[in-house]
């Protein structure tokens, strides 16, 4: 498989909530440039549309790590920024997120309960089992800066 | 930013409708009305999922919050309508099955 990688595009925001709205924008025409799914309405440049498997996964994940970052590495107080390099590729999508925060404990987060039950049922601790389960590669590496890979590849039954 | 939900009560049933994104923003709002559900021991909560375009951990949060206030004092939570990420989410985390979705 030939993965060609173009330039990123590259993205700095404030390490706040405030700039996350943005920030998944970006990444979701990122990953429509992988997927090759269109719009439901292509005049309506401002809608949450989100449909395809692949599209779905980035986004889904990305929202988790952008809030991870804002909530423990910058504990929402901002006073740094998140700086985003999205790669499409021809069949994959690498998405690199750095911030110059805190350091975040990712072998700390606690594994969801096997039973789904009344009582069971999570309140937290979802984001970081979402990205993995969304996502081919999610890694970090403690900083400074504090850096995440999140890598999503194209599965052969979807590609074209 | 507007509340990305709507909440209509009645005598026998309340109404909630989410649309939108309900994510880290703007999940805290709904969170505050639901405290006030809970509260009130309503017995009844059909929720409409059917406009809701993107949710995050954050938003998942406050369902299962009123979905587990709600049953806690005897009370049943219908949830409906829910597709593309949300449902996928709701999958991933095995919550489908636990609301019927």
């Amino acid at each position: 498989m030939v993965h060609e990688m173009v330039a990123p595009i590259r993205l700095t925001v404030p390490g706040t909530l405030l700039y996350r709205a943005i920030a998944v924008r970006v990444v979701a025409e990122a990953a429509r440039l992988v997927s090759g799914s269109d719009r439901r309405d292509p005049n309506d440049l401002l809608s949450n549309d989100v449909r395809h498997p692949f599209d779905t996964a980035v986004v889904s994940a990305f929202m988790e790590i952008f809030n991870n970052v804002a909530i423990h590495a910058y504990q929402r107080r901002g006073g740094g920024v998140i700086e985003l390099a999205i790669t499409p590729g021809d069949q994959e999508l690498l998405i690199e997120l750095k911030d110059h925060g805190k350091t975040f404990d990712i072998d700390g987060v606690e594994p969801l309960p096997d039973d789904m039950s009344d009582a069971s049922l999570p309140e937290g601790g979802m984001g970081i089992h979402i990205a993995k389960t969304m996502l081919d590669e999610v890694t970090y590496e403690p900083g400074p800066p504090n850096l995440w890979r999140l890598v999503k590849r194209m599965p052969e039954k979807l590609s074209a | 930013m507007p509340n990305p939900f709507d909440i209509t009560r009645t005598d026998h049933e309340t109404s909630l409708v989410i649309r939108g994104s309900l994510d880290i923003n703007s999940a805290p709002q709904l969170a505050e009305e639901i405290d006030k559900l809970v509260a009130s021991k309503v017995k009844r909560v059909s929720v409409d999922l059917a406009g809701l375009d993107l949710i995050d951990s954050s938003g998942v949060a406050a369902l299962v919050k009123l979905y587990k206030g709600i049953r806690g004092h005897g009370g049943h939570v219908e949830m409906t309508g829910a597709r593309d990420q949300p449902l996928a989410i709701f999958k991933l985390l095995r919550m489908d099955k636990v609301f019927n979705l």
